[in-house]
């Protein structure tokens, strides 16, 4: 009603109609509603299911426990590239996210099964300090105006430093084991290594609708015993991420804060804060990776999630954001997060030699790189 | 005569051992469009930078609305109600034009106790501006990157107007555009200064000013060269004194009036 | 224009995805099918002798093999492809277990879903019975440390460094404490994190040996790290005067044995491990025939006196 009124009032106040730019195509609203920031991501998911779908299909890729398999691949590189997301579009990178992994388990380990900690107090205590580098990190980018990218690179090394050292000197051995031990009746534990829904697991297999164990001690039981705490994690990181940059006051101050941070503080919005939040937040995502890893898995390793920074900001560039800053999506990034999840474990499902998976992370990468920024192009009219 | 919005006086400004301004006096009246003119270096840049509190002044004062101010940093003047439009800092090109309408001042909605960023308000009310301004926006998600240098700056205006600016500043806004473009913003302008809002322009191209502006005031080596009204004074007269006195009559002369 | 640009963007990937799904669908053989999964990173140029291994091996028996790596050695990602493996339903898995509490649950479900596996390389027979394995084919590192220590022992060696290069495998580190064990000593500081790069580990193993001129013998665990090993000794003079030993056989190692500056190299027969699992499953799955044991193929010392078969494949089958 009130914007009727108002239209209204802007007419009368102005007899003369703005012509209109006869340059500027009409564009459909299909055609409005399909060039978005994720186009890139969703045509890439649909070709690269398209591919194994034709090439892997009899292979077990699409089994439950295939499915299972890659879709928890992809949900690792999920919940770093979230963070990864949010921060690049803040104008920042974070190359510590790998070391932080290695470092966050590693902590973990220690606190609970070397110094006999109580596993929450271990985890809850870990994910202080993460976040306590996280705010380091962006401290000293915002103070001393060095690009993210030096300082953070300091801090890969630094962190895989200290896990190595601090293993090495409390254990004298690079891997801790027996977390799942003290794990084992703990309240927080299984919010990281957990499964759901497992008793309507349980029944499809009962009922003969999924596999389940032929021998063993476990026979009887379904294969896939239910979805696993990592996949949820995902899931509420990337509504909780794309929530944040696209419905809140706070996500206006991240794309300002990324596309000119000078601009947006003559503005008001807080930059530095932004910056410093969004640091943190991209260590909290890595903390929650190393959780769920080393609850999974019962131990910690020194050189876990090696490399695991350029796979995140791999999935955000082929999600469609943009490296300097102040563009892309969370949707974006998590299908590109899936693309390389299904990829990396679909390629050995397909049979293809195992050393030419790099080759294939290349290309698509390339490919992926090229549509997304023709797509951005045809946004915000970039020459 | 209207009581003045904003009145410097004597401002001087020295950076070490230069002096950037030697005393220059200046206001501005509600619904007027005042136009600062000068050659490079006339010290306009340091003085809107001062009236916009980046910079603070070595020696003078400051009356806004008829109190004596001290802005110690740009958020002071902006709180203050004095806006101001950057030529390439005003606008973020990869967003959306109701996103940088609404940057550092995001209208919010709740619900079930979280607060939404309203949309629906920031679309509607961006159209609606960008309308009384002249320009038809295709939609509120179109990025500024695709709008021309004109439009910019119409958006930056009517941003600053919305958000409830008393003065607004323009820094040299034509001197990057076309002559079409240079119109709309210039017509702008005069819907600005309609509503009663005091408009500073800063330009060295005296037909712009003279298309516009309702007062004059030349600056040259850190000093006023003088105020003039709409009518007191001609273009070439005006030429004159940016150039710094009588020395252009010969070169102009020389080139055949162009200039 | 731009549907131009997207046409050409399908077409290209169209033409690279062709080629691979060709190889892909020739791979899928009728036949017996074994995934062999290593937890060695892509530029562990050791393994190269396994994969000829369960080559020759399918070849000879008939079957599909198919080797797979974590291509940056993470133990948690060789994790997610022996799951993977298993869901691709093949009639065995040949695999390391480099990290007991890593890798036990994935080969658990493995052998649970009915699927055979086989331990090679890294473990021990104790692990290789907890995960429900049919047995393993391998070197007791430990063992073979001792032996390796002993035999140091008796040529008057009293203190070493020992150059680690996969510093984050605990059963690879077992080599260093046999070895210790073997000397009589404590291992102490005497294990040097190397990395896996040639220069730095060079560059390392100069700095240790000019910060501790007493070292008597060196001992690295495998051609990564005693390659750049044997170029550090030629450039401080000390090749041919330092007692050294090394695990694993390449070409430079064979030649440094030849020319006398390496005293011995103890072969695993890395070969052994990768044929011998390929053709018990093969004959297992056939015949219903299985060795009643484990099977060592390792470990066998290598010395100046008989190189000539080892000179031949070594970096091949050797």
């Amino acid at each position: 009603m009130t914007q009727t009124a108002e239209a209204a009032e802007a007419e009368a106040a102005e007899p003369e109609q703005p012509p209109v730019d006869e340059r500027v195509k009409e564009r459909s609203k299909f055609h409005q509603a399909l060039i978005r920031p994720e186009l890139g991501g969703i045509a890439g998911t649909i070709l690269v299911f398209f591919f194994f779908f034709l090439t892997a299909r009899d292979s077990g890729m699409f089994s439950p426990s295939g499915v299972l398999n890659w879709s928890i691949v992809s949900a690792q590189f999920i919940i770093i590239a979230v963070g990864a997301c949010l921060l690049m579009i803040a104008g920042e990178f974070d190359l510590s996210v790998g070391s932080m992994i290695g470092f966050a388990g590693m902590s973990i380990a220690l606190l609970s099964v070397s110094l006999g900690w109580p596993v929450w107090l271990a985890i809850i205590v870990t994910f202080i300090l993460c976040m306590g580098v996280g705010a380091l990190n962006g401290w000293l980018v915002i103070k001393t105006g060095l690009p993210s990218f030096i300082v953070t690179l300091a801090f890969l090394f630094i962190l895989r430093g200290l896990t190595i050292f601090a293993a090495i000197t409390t254990t004298n051995k690079t891997i801790v084991g027996g977390i799942r031990d003290v794990a084992e009746g703990d309240w927080l534990a299984p919010i990281f290594g957990g499964k759901i829904f497992t008793g309507f697991f349980q029944w499809m297999g009962d009922a003969g609708w999924i596999e389940t164990f032929e021998r063993g001690t476990r026979k009887g039981q379904p294969v896939v015993e239910g979805i696993p705490m990592l996949i949820v994690w995902a899931l509420v990181l990337v509504i909780f991420g794309h929530w944040l940059l696209t419905k809140t006051k706070f996500g206006n101050w991240i794309f300002a804060s990324g596309g000119d941070a000078r601009s947006a503080d003559y503005v008001g919005v807080p930059v530095n804060r932004v910056k410093i939040l969004m640091f943190m937040f991209t260590a909290f995502c890595a903390c929650v990776f190393a959780t769920a890893q080393v609850m999974e898995f019962g131990s910690a390793g020194a050189d876990r999630g090696l490399l695991k920074e350029f796979e995140a900001i791999i999935s955000v560039v082929i999600g469609g954001a943009l490296l300097t800053g102040g563009y892309g999506s969370v949707i974006g990034a998590a299908l590109g997060a899936i693309i390389f999840g299904v990829v990396q474990q679909g390629l050995f499902f397909a049979g293809v030699e195992s050393s030419l998976f790099r080759v294939f992370l290349g290309v698509i990468l390339l490919l992926a790189v090229i549509l997304n920024t023709y797509i951005r192009r045809m946004i915000t009219g970039e020459k | 005569m209207a009581e003045p919005i904003i009145d410097m006086r004597n401002i001087e400004k020295h950076f070490g051992s230069v002096i950037a301004l030697a005393g220059v006096s200046v206001d501005v009246i509600p619904g007027e469009c005042h136009c600062l003119l000068g050659d490079n270096g006339a010290g306009k840049s340091t003085f809107i930078k001062t009236m916009s509190g980046v910079h603070k002044p070595s020696a003078g004062e400051i009356f806004f609305e008829g109190k004596p101010m001290n802005f110690d940093s740009p958020r002071d003047s902006i709180d203050a109600g004095i806006a101001t439009v950057y030529q390439d800092l005003a606008m973020i090109p990869l967003m959306s034009v109701a996103r940088n309408f609404f940057m550092g001042n995001e209208p919010t909605r709740k619900i079930a106790g979280i607060s939404f960023f309203d949309h629906q308000k920031a679309n509607d009310v961006t159209m609606a501006e960008m309308k009384k301004m002249g320009i038809n926006l295709r939609s509120p998600d179109q990025a500024v990157g695709t709008l021309s240098g004109g439009e910019r700056q119409t958006v930056a205006i009517a941003r600053a107007v919305h958000f409830g600016a008393k003065v607004l500043i323009l820094d040299e806004p034509t001197s990057a555009l076309g002559v079409r473009q240079t119109a709309n913003v210039l017509a702008t302008v005069d819907k600005v200064r309609s509503q009663g809002i005091g408009v500073v322009l800063i330009t060295h191209n005296v037909r712009h000013a003279m298309a516009v502006g309702d007062r004059f005031t030349v600056l040259d080596r850190g000093k006023t060269l003088g105020t003039a009204n709409r009518g007191e004074i001609t273009p070439e007269e005006l030429q004159d004194l940016m150039a710094g006195g009588q020395k252009l009559a010969t070169l102009e002369g020389s080139l055949g009036g162009t200039v | 224009m731009k549907k131009i640009k997207l046409l050409a963007a399908a077409a290209l990937s169209v033409a690279i995805a062709v080629p691979l799904a060709m190889m892909s669908t020739s791979a899928v053989a009728a036949g017996e099918r074994y995934i062999l999964v290593s937890h060695a990173p892509d530029s562990d140029s050791w393994w190269n002798t396994i994969k000829n291994g369960i080559t020759l091996a399918g070849k000879q028996m008939g079957v599909k093999v198919e080797y797979r790596n974590p291509p940056t050695g993470d133990l948690a990602d060789m994790a997610r492809i022996i799951e993977q493996a298993t869901a691709s339903r093949p009639n065995g898995i040949i695999t390391t277990l480099a990290d007991f509490d890593v890798l036990s649950g994935p080969i658990r479900n493995a052998v649970d879903q009915g699927i055979n596996v086989i331990i090679m390389n890294s473990g021990t027979p104790e692990q290789t019975r907890k995960v429900g394995a049919l047995m393993f084919v391998g070197q007791p590192e430990y063992d073979a440390g001792y032996a390796a220590g002993l035999r140091a022992k008796g040529d008057g060696i009293k203190s070493f460094v020992c150059v680690n290069h996969v510093i984050s495998n605990a059963v690879v580190a077992e080599r260093c404490r046999g070895f210790a064990d073997g000397l009589g000593i404590k291992l102490g500081n005497s294990m040097l994190d190397s990395g896996q790069d040639p220069s730095e580990i060079k560059n390392r193993v100069l700095a240790y040996l000019s910060a501790n001129p007493k070292t008597d013998a060196i001992l690295t665990l495998g051609p990564t790290s005693a390659d750049p090993t044997l170029l550090a000794l030629k450039e401080n003079g000390l090749a041919g005067d330092i007692y050294f030993g090394t695990f694993d056989l390449g070409d430079n190692i064979v030649k440094g044995i030849k020319s006398g500056i390496i005293q011995w190299g103890i072969d695993q027969q890395p070969f052994l491990q990768a044929y011998l699992p390929v053709v018990v499953l093969t004959n297992y799955d056939r015949y219903g025939v299985l060795p009643g044991n484990n099977i060592n193929s390792g470990p066998g010392f290598v010395t100046k006196d008989g190189l000539t078969l080892v000179e031949k494949y070594a970096g091949e089958y050797r």
